[in-house]
């Protein structure tokens, strides 16, 4: 077998693995979960001249939760953001390989970014409001994008709020400023305000490192309770999190995907010495 | 590889699992010639060391499950705990069988000891727990598959005394009790075996991740 060859077979080994999801019996497995929404082939991410993503190349499920851990610096946010092209931000910042969306190239030349971001939500570390009511907050997107009836847009704003699940504590005071919300309601609220918009992925990251045991168990029932109706993935450096919320685990090190397994597997029996030494916390 | 104290305390809790498996062996070994000797008073020895044992396994699995809570360990640290936690209860369950056996001995002749051949019977048992203790050490998946092997042989020396029994009882001058007593030893030896059969059982978990259990054949 040739060196190519056999890479092909190890790809199509790895991608079967991840789309037989093992799923624990408490967690269900999704209707319609077996298709692919996003697909890295050989995609590398450069700073400049520092390939910070090297040659990734991995299949997420649709409506799966998939959880990216990794040391500081291994290139897990890089990837996330590459997603819905946040890293266009940055000018030195460009890629190679593709990154496919739904089949279509994300980085190609006739993608609409804003149309991309519409369908790719992303939620960040610290929970960033607009100095806004919490009703703009939400309504803000779909107003960008054309909605402006009254009526449709209270519908947007609770529909979205109860699926962020904070509905019940905003409810009466949705002309209020959003920033007077405690730190774990304006995450809650960001979230919101993503789905506002009908995106159809979630990109979360480390939604809870700036919040408290309580209102980050509150984001993990929220991860929950979306998962099945989003593609989910989160960037965590929270080692149970990942355990506690996701179906498939990737682990970054240096800008390598090491390692995409579900995560059941991955957490009990990984198959490189290297996840296994950096879950177990043995990493030198 | 730096070692953290959480690794150092699962070694911790593997030793004192070996210490444990010690005891058992030392008085599964012990009741097999206090059997010989008709040693009562080893007999009430190998009582009060069971009774230690009982509390080592009480002892170790509360020590496994604060470890479970307070580090929440995954990969093969978890697999270790885990691993400790089983080979735990089966080491106490031959600690138990030792006893039974001892429990046995006044209802039985040493003439029909040793026309039953239990010392070696038993001796083959205690070897298979030994070796399964030694490949939990060693992390050695093809020791573990031998004592799987070797629970056929105890299983063939059971059914040989089975069949002895069942032809004995027809004989006219049978000592019924005697028998029962004699067939209930050779079942207590055999369930030693798959005891140590479970444990290496478990080694192989340990190693490979893969539950090799209810298989068929090695791993």
């Amino acid at each position: 077998m040739t060196v190519d060859a056999r890479e092909t077979s190890e790809s199509a080994q790895l991608q079967k693995a991840t789309r037989d999801i093992y799923l624990p019996p408490e967690r269900k497995k999704i209707t319609g979960g077996d298709t692919v929404h996003i697909s890295a082939k050989e995609f590398s991410i450069y700073y400049g001249e520092f390939e910070a993503v090297k040659r990734v190349s991995a299949d997420i499920l649709s409506k799966y939760v998939t959880a990216i851990i990794g040391p500081s610096g291994c290139g897990k946010s890089t990837f996330l953001r590459a997603i819905n092209r946040m890293n266009d931000l940055i000018p030195s910042c460009h890629t190679t390989g593709a990154l496919l969306f739904d089949g279509d190239d994300v980085y190609g030349k006739f993608t609409d970014e804003v149309l991309l971001r519409k369908k790719v939500g992303m939620v960040f570390q610290k929970p960033n409001p607009f100095p806004k009511s919490i009703f703009d907050n939400i309504a803000y997107g779909p107003r960008l994008h054309g909605v402006n009836d009254k009526k449709k847009l209270m519908e947007i704003v609770e529909r979205s709020l109860r699926k962020a699940a904070i509905w019940d504590e905003v409810c009466d005071r949705l002309d209020k400023n959003a920033l007077g919300l405690s730190g774990g309601q304006q995450q809650r609220l960001c979230v919101a305000r993503t789905l506002a918009v009908e995106p159809e992925v979630l990109l979360l990251d480390e939604p809870t490192s700036a919040l408290d045991p309580k209102a980050t168990a509150k984001i993990e029932d929220l991860i929950q309770e979306l998962r099945g109706s989003y593609t989910i993935m989160i960037v965590t450096h929270n080692m149970q999190q990942a355990s506690r919320v996701s179906d498939s685990t990737m682990f970054f090190y240096e800008g390598v995907l090491v390692e995409h397994a579900s995560t059941a597997q991955l957490f009990t029996n990984p198959k490189d010495s290297m996840t296994e030494d950096y879950i177990t916390g043995r990493f030198s | 590889m730096s070692e953290r104290p959480v690794h150092e305390l699962i070694n911790e809790l593997s030793q004192v699992l070996f210490e444990l498996s010690n005891k058992v062996v030392e008085n599964l070994l012990a009741s097999l010639y206090a059997l010989k000797n008709q040693d009562e008073e080893g007999a009430r020895k190998i009582r009060m060391v069971d009774d230690e044992i009982d509390v080592a396994e009480v002892n170790l699995e509360e020590r496994c499950l604060a470890f479970l809570a307070l580090q929440q360990p995954v990969a093969k640290d978890l697999r270790t705990i885990v691993t400790i936690i089983k080979i735990n209860d089966d080491l106490e369950r031959i600690g138990d069988l030792a006893v039974h056996i001892i429990d046995r001995m006044p209802e039985i002749s040493p003439e029909m000891l040793e026309s039953f051949g239990f010392e070696s019977m038993g001796m083959l048992a205690g070897d298979m727990v030994k070796k399964s203790i030694e490949a939990f050490v060693s992390k050695d998946r093809i020791l573990a598959n031998h004592v799987i092997a070797l629970d056929e042989d105890v299983d063939v020396l059971h059914r040989s005394v089975f069949k002895k029994v069942t032809a004995l009882m027809k004989e006219p001058d049978s000592d019924i009790n005697q028998l029962i007593a004699a067939l209930s030893m050779s079942r207590y030896i055999e369930r030693m075996a798959d005891h140590a059969s479970r444990i290496a059982n478990e080694v192989i978990f340990l190693v490979t991740g893969e539950i090799a259990r209810h298989r068929g054949g090695f791993y």
